[in-house]
């Protein structure tokens, strides 16, 4: 089931200035990337040349480049640059389909599916990223172990006397992510003991779907 | 310092990446490993019985152990860099170099399986090297929590070195980076070493 809406698909500190990561909702590919002057970007993640994955590229000032043949893309998804024919002005039909795009809570976000109308984004509390978590199974799996319900793509679990607000990635019908944030100000004894609880919850939900 | 190398094989580019951060001289004898099977050849046999490279020499010594040769050329380092000399730091180093060496061999295995023909089980060996990346990504994402960016302190050991391979070729068996996001930091921060050198399959980006 495709949800349309506003996903987190990576914590913003996970993505730094300069650095690309591909990322999956829902079985959509998309390359998540920052340029070097911090802003981010979503786009769907195959090089209209060859189909080359742009997550495998490298991020060059305010344009990514494909890993395979180096053409280069501009911050609006156009291509700009041929190496193998630098004097070409590229024309503008070649250009990689962009997602909505945005920062909060400690998370990026892309609004799916692609081509979509992106309205407001989710307006959260300043949250920091602790760490993204992947797990062999459904949202839903992981919304049940955890007694709780997700509400536009967050949920909300209290755990060590912390108060976490979980980013909700779906990859597949077998595959998550979630993205867990902490309160600013939250001590390294607490999250160290969130992150215990991460790698157990994921012990414990990956556990019982080899069971079911 | 000779060693016996095979480009395309990660456990000699390992050699060749610490010699290269420890800026050592490494005279390469190119060995027809893939597909003429040469270190399995007569001569070769003399050498290492096991019938495998890497196989490092050096004036009577011989070593056929990755571990082995690893240690050796990071204590011949002049400068000492990358085996810590604290007690608790060396034992951590030592402790991830036997999970790189050891442990992570299944993921050697299985880019072997996928791109040179060798035999085994595909599917069960790259299942193996994703477990493991996921304890060294867990382990890296509480390292980050004290401020420690690599494996057993904040500069980057043999142990990073060694275990550094096995992340930046795993796409050679089909295991994307997309889940071990604290891997990838730290992958993008080996790459800044001093020396720091690629080999095919790991992409330079400059
Ligand atoms: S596939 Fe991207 S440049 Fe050729």
């Amino acid at each position: 089931m495709t949800q349309s809406g506003w996903v987190p698909v990576a914590l913003s500190a996970m993505i730094e200035a300069g650095t690309s990561a591909g990322v999956v909702v829902d079985g959509a590919e998309i390359v998540v990337w920052r340029d070097i002057s911090g802003k981010a970007h979503a786009w769907e993640d195959r090089c209209p040349h060859r189909g080359m994955k742009m997550s495998f590229g490298f991020v060059r000032g305010d344009h990514i480049a494909c890993l395979y043949h180096g053409w280069e893309y501009d911050e609006s998804g156009n291509c700009q640059y041929i190496p193998a024919h630098p004097d070409l002005e590229v024309p503008k039909s070649i250009c990689i389909s962009r997602y909505g795009v945005a920062e909060t809570g400690g998370m990026i976000w892309a609004h799916v599916p692609l081509g979509s109308e992106a309205g407001a984004a989710p307006e959260l509390a300043e949250a920091e990223g602790l760490r993204s978590l992947y797990v062999d199974a459904s949202v839903a799996a992981v919304a049940s172990a955890l007694g709780s319900d997700v509400s536009g793509s967050m949920l909300t679990v209290s755990t060590a006397d912390v108060a976490l607000s979980i980013g909700v990635q779906p990859i597949s019908d077998t595959q998550c992510a979630l993205h867990v944030t902490v309160p600013m100000g939250t001590s390294v004894e607490e999250k160290n003991a969130v992150l215990d609880w991460c790698e157990a919850l994921r012990r414990q939900v990956e556990n019982s779907e080899a069971m079911a | 310092m000779i060693l016996h190398n095979y480009d395309l094989y990660e456990d000699c580019y390992r050699v060749r990446l610490l010699a290269s951060c420890t800026e050592q001289e490494l005279e390469l004898v190119n060995v027809d490993a893939f597909p003429g099977a040469e270190e399995k050849s007569e001569t070769y046999l003399k050498l290492n019985p096991l019938g495998r490279l890497p196989i490092l020499e050096d004036g009577d010594v011989i070593l056929r152990d990755l571990a082995a040769i690893l240690i050796y050329v990071a204590e011949k380092d002049a400068k000492a860099r990358f085996i810590p000399t604290e007690a608790k730091a060396r034992a951590a180093m030592f402790d991830w170099l036997g999970f790189a060496c050891g442990d992570l061999s299944v993921a050697t295995q299985a880019r072997a399986v996928a791109l040179l023909d060798a035999p085994g089980d595909g599917v069960a060996l790259r299942a193996q090297a994703r477990a493991l990346f996921r304890v060294l990504d867990d382990h890296l994402t509480r390292q980050a929590l004290s401020g420690q960016g690599y494996v057993a302190g904040d500069t980057a050991t043999l142990a990073d070195l060694a275990l550094f391979p096995a992340f930046a070729l795993s796409r050679d068996f089909n295991l994307d980076h997309d889940e071990f996001p604290a891997l990838r930091l730290w992958a993008r921060r080996m790459r800044t070493l001093p020396g720091f050198i690629t080999m095919p399959g790991i992409p330079d980006y400059h």
